[in-house]
């Protein structure tokens, strides 16, 4: 389950936001903290995850220290459904 | 914090954590930090101000905490104890008046007994009537951010502020003609008032868990972040507060160093630069642009070694009493760009605003078909007009803010279209990057640093260009 | 003992150690009059223009220290070595000279500058601003000792009675703070000043330990800190827009330091202007009597201003005449030199325009000071 939430999240990270639909992040790969991912779309994420799973990400919730990887993001939503 | 406040502050905690367990924690904290909002609040000219500010800083938060209570919640003994000893201590300030010898814990001689009685009896009065009717109520929840935020622009816009004055001048039988905006200093109200605010919009999403009432007043007014930030969150401020707490070795190791390099950075560093860092008076006297430079690359250093020496004193001092407060600085000035700058530069203000005010808005505009780039903009432009605003209602700040709006906004153009596209060498895009972003900054501490755009204007001809 | 109390134990007591350390060596060795003479200015920063002075530096980018050492060091008269084509000239004096309440472009040496005087061998007259605030002769006598390590071709020493009774002459925080320079005068020129003094500052052992020291300390990196502000503004005093001027109505007092009416040239310090013109050496001296205004409101009958009471003032300049024919000296008796309006905030503080009055008035005796060429 966890495997399928990450690389669902992958593919939507690296097609829609970081333009590069070729590349694959690690689990554990600093998505906000690393500049990956900015603040714009990052609420892009959080819709992207509610449309998808039906788990609201609050506002306050969108950085580094909520989640910051695949994998937290992934547990993340785990733990909500 | 003065020298000797911090001094005092870190010896307590070398106290409490010699005493070790034996101490309640949790009441030790309530009591210092009650007592540091009063000692910390410096003078203002109008009579007594000094002592009703901070209890108005105890008796909001404490209303507000009423307010945020879970519907329903019974009032315990504990949150009686906590409202007993905070009202105990207020009323131990204001007797201090007839110990000729002890006098004063304020910075000036408090109010008689009586009226201040009478204000304690009001403010417990309606701390128990708003947890007994209106605790978890949405409109009274809104209601209060209204009026913090009514209250930070009366605080943050001189006009306004001057006004205040007068009022509480004739109030107290003070000639209100001599009222200006310095006559109402409010210790720490900046960053009280987006504590408070963040638990009120926390409470009205059901995010908030449920504190208890000296929990909630030590988170608001803890006494290292009261005068300067950071801006902790509540639930984590609780999560430290709750866990057991001793003062090792590494701890204290860990809190001397941040200590003595907020030290260093805050009242060395800072303190020299002080003496030729940009400022209205030598802006208007500078005569060249080598020199014009100089003063406000000692500018830049001087407002990142002032206010990030003071989050370490902050820290460090949090350290030692078990309380880990959040970080506010991560290198701003090596950051590759702009929006790393501010990813890195006064933290916790910027992912408040993040939370609260650019992601909900993002999110609302998002669902209106708007073409991206515009969403981006109006994003960035009400953040950042918000984080200049926060500085003081005023036409630098907020040109400060569109700087830094359009910079972030440039960026963000750039990165997405160099994406996917080309990349720049790694060693060029972050010294070369680190440079730009530096000096662009550079450049926006000039509205920060001087109130007329004709002054601005003078400073920006010679930096670029030195033509007079 | 647990771990963290061992650890706080540890570091408390190195840091102890240390600190003892630190401040006996710094008794022990006494560095503050060699770190005095560690300077940016002249390098890095541009030299100052007039001695160091201010109680206000953050408006004035500028503050007043003690030591000698770092004020010459601060000042563009140690710069460089002075260039063959120049013939130096100092100015020595009390706040008027220093220039109160004057931009430097207005002071006396910045006017006689303009002037672009020229000595007959043709070498460029440049003046340089010693000056220093407070009126002691004392005072300006450890200016011209120190100063003479730079060469001087001239001095010009602008003086008025206020400089001269015995009790101003260790009244001031340069001499009180300069024993050692000050106690060396006395005993080379026998100067009849009493060498142990209660207005010596006179540090014991403990406090000259880096911890007692302090404060000085903290003066020296302070005016290096202050120095960028000047560089950048070319400001190094603060004049407030407005300011009370010299007094017009005086005090009906004749008193003048209880001397009485027929006072002697011994009564007062003319011992020390002649030891600076013995100081001196080859260099000539030129004594300039300093102008000051003449009050013409209440009680000025029998006084001239706030300073001096006619009596004493006219028995002093007669004095001056007498020991400056009898030793030998210079003198340019100038106090009717500039228009009674030209003075600001005191009777011996003068305008720009009053300035430029007296370097006009001051030129011919200059110019007819100067050594002739090879001297």
């Amino acid at each position: 389950m966890t495997q399928e939430i990450q690389s669902k999240l992958n593919g939507y990270i690296t097609a829609e936001i970081m333009k590069q639909p070729d590349r694959t992040l690690g689990a554990d790969e600093a998505l906000i903290s690393g500049g990956l991912i900015d603040s714009f779309s990052l609420v892009d994420l959080a819709l992207f995850v509610e449309e998808t799973y039906g788990v609201r990400l609050d506002d306050t919730e969108l950085n580094a220290q909520t989640f910051d990887s695949l994998a937290q993001l992934a547990a993340l939503i785990q733990s909500r459904m | 914090m003065t020298l000797n406040q911090i001094g005092l502050f870190a010896a307590l905690g070398l106290l409490g954590g010699a005493l070790g367990a034996r101490l309640p924690r949790r009441w030790l904290l309530l009591a210092l930090s009650v007592l540091a909002v009063f000692w910390l609040q410096p003078a203002t000219p109008i009579r007594n101000l000094d002592f009703w500010l901070p209890l108005a800083s105890l008796g909001l938060s404490a209303v507000i905490w009423g307010l945020t209570l879970p519907a329903g919640t019974p009032l315990t003994r504990r949150d009686a104890t906590a409202g007993l000893v905070t009202l105990g201590l207020a009323l131990g300030v204001a007797l201090l008046r007839y110990v000729p010898d002890a006098c004063c814990l304020t910075a000036s001689r408090p109010p008689e007994v009586l009226p201040v009685s009478l204000v304690l009896a009001v403010i417990a009065g309606v701390v128990w009537l708003t947890g007994r009717g209106f605790a978890g109520q949405p409109w009274a929840l809104t209601a209060r951010v209204g009026l913090l935020i009514g209250l930070f622009v009366v605080l943050k816009y001189e006009p306004l502020t001057t006004l205040a004055a007068a009022g509480l001048r004739s109030l107290g039988g003070q000639d209100a003609s001599l009222a200006t905006a310095y006559d109402i200093r409010w210790l720490g109200f900046s960053y009280l008032a987006f504590r408070l605010i963040h638990t009120l919009r926390d409470r009205l999403t059901g995010r908030l868990p449920h504190l208890h009432l000296d929990e909630f007043l030590t988170y608001a007014v803890f006494f290292p972040a009261i005068s300067a930030g950071p801006i902790d969150r509540a639930e984590r401020f609780q999560k430290d507060l709750q866990s057991e707490f001793r003062l090792g070795g590494g701890t204290l190791a860990e809190a001397g160093g941040r200590l003595a390099q907020g030290l260093l950075m805050k009242f060395v560093l800072a303190d020299s630069l002080a003496l030729f860092a940009l400022n209205p008076q030598n802006a208007a006297e500078v005569q060249s642009g080598g020199w014009a430079w100089v003063l406000l690359y000692a500018y830049a250093l001087r407002l990142f070694l002032d206010f990030a020496g003071y989050t370490h004193l902050a820290i460090g001092l949090g350290l030692l009493f078990g309380i880990r407060l959040p970080e506010n600085f991560n290198r701003p000035y090596l950051q590759p760009n702009l929006t790393a700058f501010w990813n890195g530069w006064h933290m916790t203000l910027t992912q408040w605003l993040r939370g609260y005010v650019f992601n909900p808005l993002t999110r609302a505009l998002r669902g209106r078909n708007w073409p991206v780039a515009v969403i981006i903009l109006c994003g960035q432009v009400v953040t950042m007009l918000l984080v200049g605003l926060w500085h003081g209602i005023t036409l630098n700040f907020a040109v400060w803010g569109l700087w830094h709006a359009l910079g972030l906004f440039v960026h963000n153009r750039w990165a997405d279209f160099a994406k996917g596209r080309f990349q720049l060498p790694q060693r060029l895009a972050a010294v070369g990057g680190a440079l730009l972003t530096f000096h662009f900054v550079a450049l926006g501490w000039v509205w920060f640093a001087l109130p007329t755009p004709e002054l601005a204007g003078r400073l920006f001809r010679l930096l670029l260009g030195g033509m007079q | 003992m647990s771990e963290s109390a061992r650890f706080v134990r540890n570091v408390l007591v190195k840091a102890a150690l240390l600190f003892v350390a630190a401040n006996l060596l710094f008794a022990a060795f006494n560095p503050l009059a060699w770190l005095g003479g560690l300077s940016l200015y002249n390098g890095v920063l541009p030299g100052r223009l007039r001695l160091p002075f201010s109680e206000e530096p953050q408006k004035a980018y500028n503050l007043s220290l003690n030591s000698l050492e770092a004020m010459f060091a601060s000042h563009v008269l140690t710069a460089a070595p002075k260039p063959a084509d120049e013939l130096r000239v100092l100015l020595l004096g009390d706040s008027s000279v220093w220039g109160f309440l004057l931009e430097n472009e207005d002071t006396l040496a910045a006017q006689l500058n303009a002037a672009g005087l020229q000595a007959p061998d043709g070498r460029t007259l440049r003046f340089y601003n010693l000056g220093y605030p407070t009126i002691s002769l004392t005072k300006d006598l450890l200016i011209l000792d120190e100063a003479m390590r730079y060469e001087p071709d001239l001095i010009v020493w602008l003086v008025t009675l206020e400089a001269l009774p015995r009790e101003k002459q260790t009244f001031t925080p340069l001499v009180q703070h300069n024993p050692g320079r000050t106690r060396a005068l006395i005993a080379d020129y026998g100067l009849a000043i009493d060498p142990a003094s209660p207005d010596f500052a006179e540090p014991d052992f403990l406090e000259r330990t880096l911890w007692s020291q302090r404060r000085p300390l903290a003066d020296l990196l302070r005016l290096q800190l202050l120095g960028p502000a000047w560089g950048a503004t070319g400001v190094d005093q603060y004049i407030p827009p407005t300011y009370t001027p010299r007094e017009e109505d005086l005090p009906a007092d004749e008193d003048y330091y209880g001397l009485e009416r027929d006072f002697s040239a011994a009564d007062l310090a003319f011992d020390v202007l002649a030891t600076g013109v013995q100081r001196a050496g080859e260099t000539p001296v030129l004594i300039v009597n300093e102008p000051m205004f003449v009050s013409a409101g209440a009680n000025s009958d029998i006084r001239y201003n706030f300073f001096y009471p006619r009596w004493a003032y006219d028995r002093y300049r007669a004095l001056l005449a007498e020991e400056a024919a009898r030793q030998g000296w210079r003198l340019a008796d100038l106090w009717q030199a500039v228009g009674n309006g030209e003075y600001t905030n005191s009777a011996i503080h003068l305008t720009p325009a009053g300035e430029a009055q007296l370097a006009a008035a001051l030129q011919s005796y200059i110019l007819d000071s100067i050594p002739s060429s090879g001297e």
